[in-house]
């Protein structure tokens, strides 16, 4: 094994990892303000363009993390 | 022998002919008179606005930001009885800078990658590059379509409200900032629009201003299309109101 090469990669793998769940963490964030700004006014086609839009994007965001997790 | 409904008169603007209604009850008491003043009061007013030239049927898409009456809005402190008169949000056009720059950053990873090599720069010699490399480029398109989602949640969701009582302002300044104001119309000192410079004139959009009195806040709504029409409609409501 070379040592000196892995424990930059590893380091960079964890930084990656960090970074990519703080995304999901505001991806979250993002879902419930649709949440919060959908109980204040009710438009029509908005809830459902919006929360799938927000699901698509925790969805990404989580696979993305897991691939992250297998392939790096 | 199964009953037969007849249903109260119409005329044309959907309204009910209050005269029929009340004389079926019988107009005797002060308060059944005090009511039937009330409810032509209610019409004479729906009358008036209907019949100004200012009126449009209700129409509204998703992204609609100038609409009279709208149909299926509502917001979470409205009365029962209480209409949306106006429904005002930023013109689309205004979205422009922003698409823009998304286009930009769509784009940006191919422009690289089409530089990289007239630099003489191959930095995907090895796999686990590679595999970083495909890793950083989903989280970048993934930033991209949140920064897309979150312009377009802040066009979408700063929205100004004016109902025949009030005035409900609704600012979404940030993905985590949001800020909600009303004022009854009462409350009203002034109402002026500003519009200045070639694009907003092009595309007919402009700032309403709303000033209250005394320490209540001052109510803005910027790049609203036909501003000159939405102060008309305000400084109409509040002379109706008196």
């Amino acid at each position: 094994m070379n040592f000196n090469f892995f424990q930059p990669v590893l380091l960079i793998k964890i930084i990656t990892l960090i970074v990519i769940g703080f995304y999901m963490v505001f991806a979250f964030v993002i879902s419930t303000q649709i949440k919060a700004m959908e109980n204040i006014i009710n438009l029509p086609h908005a809830s459902s363009v919006f929360k799938t839009a927000a699901i698509f994007n925790i969805v990404l965001a989580i696979s993305l993390f897991i691939l992250a997790v297998v392939i790096l | 022998m199964t009953d037969i409904f007849v249903a109260p008169k119409q005329d044309k603007s959907g309204t009910l002919f209050s005269q029929n209604i009340f004389s079926r009850e019988g107009n005797n008491g002060p308060a059944l008179k005090a009511k039937e003043k009330n409810f032509k009061k209610i019409l004479d007013k729906k009358q008036t606005v209907k019949n100004s030239s200012l009126y449009e049927e209700p129409h509204m898409n998703i992204l609609s930001s100038f609409s009279q009456y709208p149909k299926n809005v509502s917001f979470h402190t409205q009365k029962e009885n209480e209409q949306i008169i106006l429904f005002l949000r930023s013109r689309f056009i205004t979205n422009i800078s922003w698409m823009t720059f998304t286009i930009f950053l769509i784009f940006l990873p191919a422009i690289i990658t089409f530089l990289l090599p007239l630099f003489q720069i191959n930095f995907l010699s090895s796999d686990i590059v590679t595999h970083f490399t495909t890793i950083y480029v989903i989280f970048y398109y993934l930033i991209v379509f949140s920064y897309i989602l979150i312009n377009f949640l802040t066009w979408f969701y700063n929205i100004f409200i004016v109902t025949a009582d009030r005035i409900v302002d609704i600012n979404y300044l940030d993905i985590v900032v949001h800020n909600v104001s009303e004022t009854k119309l009462k409350q009203i000192e002034d109402v002026r629009y500003s519009q200045s410079g070639f694009i907003p004139t092009l595309f007919n959009y402009g700032n309403l201003f709303v000033q209250t009195a005394g320490t209540e806040e001052n109510f803005e709504a910027n790049c609203i299309p036909k501003p000159k029409e939405a102060t008309d409609i305000i400084a109409g409501i509040l002379g109706e109101n008196g």
